[in-house]
């Protein structure tokens, strides 16, 4: 656990099996790589970086990020081809969701928990740019935007010029949560398939 | 099964874009992949003025948005390249009418684009090892230089098979990277004779007193100004050559090192005898090699030496260093000078033994363009090539991916 993130795809991922929705969730973990399924029938596969060495965080990212695909991948064949929707949290694994939605057209939901902007606000190093410019990948080749708050919703068409209609603002700590999470999933389920 | 083979080849560069030798490399292998009846898609960075896409010969040729935004740094580039890469060719590959059998990167600079799609899309991954970090380094120094070669291991791990451009460089990639034997295959690296035929019969004395006087004799250094190349041993050689014979030394290229080779020159008060050219546009790069009496490639670490072949092909003697694929190319005394690399002293005598021997360079011309023509031909690569997807793509059909 880095941050606030671990808990809430771990309290969000149990809620949505026990909605009856098939949940699978990739993720990073130097030591327990590898697939295992939890009690909630959340299944669960945590990838490491086959590149040890590295000079930044960007580094480390983008070469994890054939990893995640790796997984996410296999996911995919060994359930069908049955996948509706992936949900993508922050940055990180911008690249492997937008790599995978122009392969295999599995949209995606682009789950904003900060932005770059924020997190080192006044700063254009190439660095943070290239970060920026990750995120607005995310943000351009995303089905819908999801937000925790009209604040960030407003942030995001300001600083990224998205257009409003594609943000969702999901209030977790509203009663409807998980049914406003399910309700924006639907919206985008298949969604490529159905052009 | 559809009849025709697809291949997705990944490559940092294709003409217009040249930057070294992966550039040529990829540009004649797809177009007599494709003579041979391979269906080729090259993926590759943009080019100011080039298309986006364009078929070449029956190759289709992508060119993606290499990313140009300022960078950290240069590998960082790298990798964000790789980003837009693997994202255009996921869509390109998915929209084909008939879909990517196989895929083929070059060098670690596509390897995320190559390992990431692979995966994806569950076909073959083959790799072309061009040249390796610890190799281009002598050793591993700095974190940069170890991603870098941890990059390149795990490109070499994904992939079905190794293609090396030379004997010598399969056993290095094979020592650099624990590979077992059976995963390399050697196809050497070709030369497009034809491009010499063609101006045969063309004047050279204008073009040639452009750089040299008529009794200098034209010596001609063609690659990077980087420490890898051995340049500096060539300056080094200069006034140990002069001694014996006049002399013009042309120097095509252009490198991290050209500052300091020109303090070196300036030192000797040989500003007259040595030219630095820069990059020079290929008309004029091709009449080099055609005047030139003798060609110089004193590399320290060479994976395999197109220089060399080239210079070979324009029936210009050539002087190597006896190192990695240039020992393979050259054939001591037969199509060829080898000196002892990083050895002033024995390149200055190969250089001076060709300059001084009208027959002995004869001899040597003679041998060396029959070489080339033989072992180097872009046709035979092309169809070695080949046979490598298909076997390739046998196993494949083997297994649980298929």
């Amino acid at each position: 656990m880095v941050g606030q993130l671990a808990d809430y795809i771990n309290a969000l991922s149990i809620q949505l099996a026990k909605n009856n929705v098939e949940t699978y969730v990739v993720t990073y973990s130097d030591s327990l790589t590898g697939a295992v399924e939890e009690a909630s029938g959340v299944k669960i596969m945590r990838v490491a970086n086959p590149v040890r060495t590295h000079i930044g965080v960007l580094t480390w990212d983008l070469t994890l990020n054939q990893e995640v695909e790796r997984a996410a991948a296999s996911i995919y064949y060994q359930a069908d081809k049955q996948i509706d929707l992936i949900d993508v949290y922050d940055w990180h694994f911008i690249p492997a969701a937008v790599t995978l939605k122009n392969a295999l057209n599995i949209p995606f939901v682009y789950s904003v928990e900060s932005l770059e902007d924020h997190r080192s606000p006044n700063t254009s190093t190439p660095y943070n740019m290239s970060i920026k410019s990750i995120e607005w990948v995310g943000f351009y080749e995303a089905e819908k935007v999801s937000v925790k708050s009209d604040w960030m919703r407003d942030e995001i068409v300001r600083i990224h010029s998205v257009p409003e209609e594609k943000v969702k603002v999901v209030l977790p700590s509203a009663g409807s949560w998980i049914k406003d999470v399910l309700e924006l999933y639907k919206t985008v389920a298949g969604g490529l398939n159905r052009k | 099964m559809k009849n025709k083979l697809s291949v997705m080849m990944f490559t940092w560069e294709f003409p217009p874009r040249v930057i070294g030798g992966i550039s040529p490399h990829v540009f004649f292998l797809s177009k007599s992949l494709a003579k041979n009846g391979v269906k080729v898609h090259v993926v590759t960075c943009d080019f100011p003025g080039a298309p986006a896409h364009e078929v070449i010969d029956g190759v289709e040729v992508y060119r993606i948005d290499s990313y140009k935004n300022p960078a950290p740094d240069f590998a960082t580039w790298v990798y964000l390249m790789n980003l837009n890469m693997q994202k255009e060719a996921a869509a390109i590959a998915n929209k084909l009418r008939d879909k990517i059998d196989v895929f083929h990167a070059h060098d670690w600079l596509v390897a995320t684009a190559g390992i990431g799609l692979k995966h994806v899309f569950r076909k073959p991954l083959l790799v072309t090892m061009h040249s390796t970090e610890i190799g281009r380094r002598d050793g591993l120094h700095t974190n940069t230089e170890k991603m870098i070669h941890e990059t390149e291991a795990w490109l070499a791990y994904e992939a079905w098979k190794v293609i090396c451009c030379s004997d010598y460089m399969v056993s290095h990639v094979k020592w650099a990277f624990g590979l077992p034997e059976d995963k390399l295959v050697m196809i050497p690296n070709g030369v497009n004779t034809r491009v010499y035929e063609s101006s045969e019969t063309e004047d050279y004395d204008a073009f040639r007193a452009k750089f040299a006087l008529p009794d200098e004799k034209i010596v001609l250094y063609v690659g990077r100004l980087v420490y890898e190349k051995g340049i500096h041993v060539l300056i080094n050689a200069v006034p140990k050559v002069l001694e014996k014979v006049n002399a013009k030394f042309i120097i095509v290229g252009s490198g991290y090192m050209k500052e300091q080779l020109l303090t070196i020159v300036r030192s000797m008060k040989l500003e007259h005898k040595v030219l630095f050219m820069g990059f020079v546009d290929d008309e004029t790069l091709l009449k080099l090699q055609k005047c030139a009496d003798v060609s110089v490639v004193p590399s320290l670490f060479e994976p395999f030496g197109i220089v060399a072949l080239e210079a070979m092909a324009a029936k210009s003697p050539v002087v190597v260093s006896d190192t990695g694929g240039l020992s393979e190319i050259v054939d001591h005394d037969a199509t060829g000078f080898k000196a002892y690399p990083n050895n002033p002293d024995s390149l200055a005598w190969g250089i001076t033994k060709l300059l001084l021997d009208e027959n002995y360079r004869n001899y040597i011309r003679g041998n060396a363009y029959r070489k080339v023509q033989e072992k180097y031909d872009w046709e035979r690569i092309a169809q070695q090539t080949k046979s490598i997807y298909k076997a390739v793509l046998g196993e494949y059909s083997k297994s649980f991916w298929a």
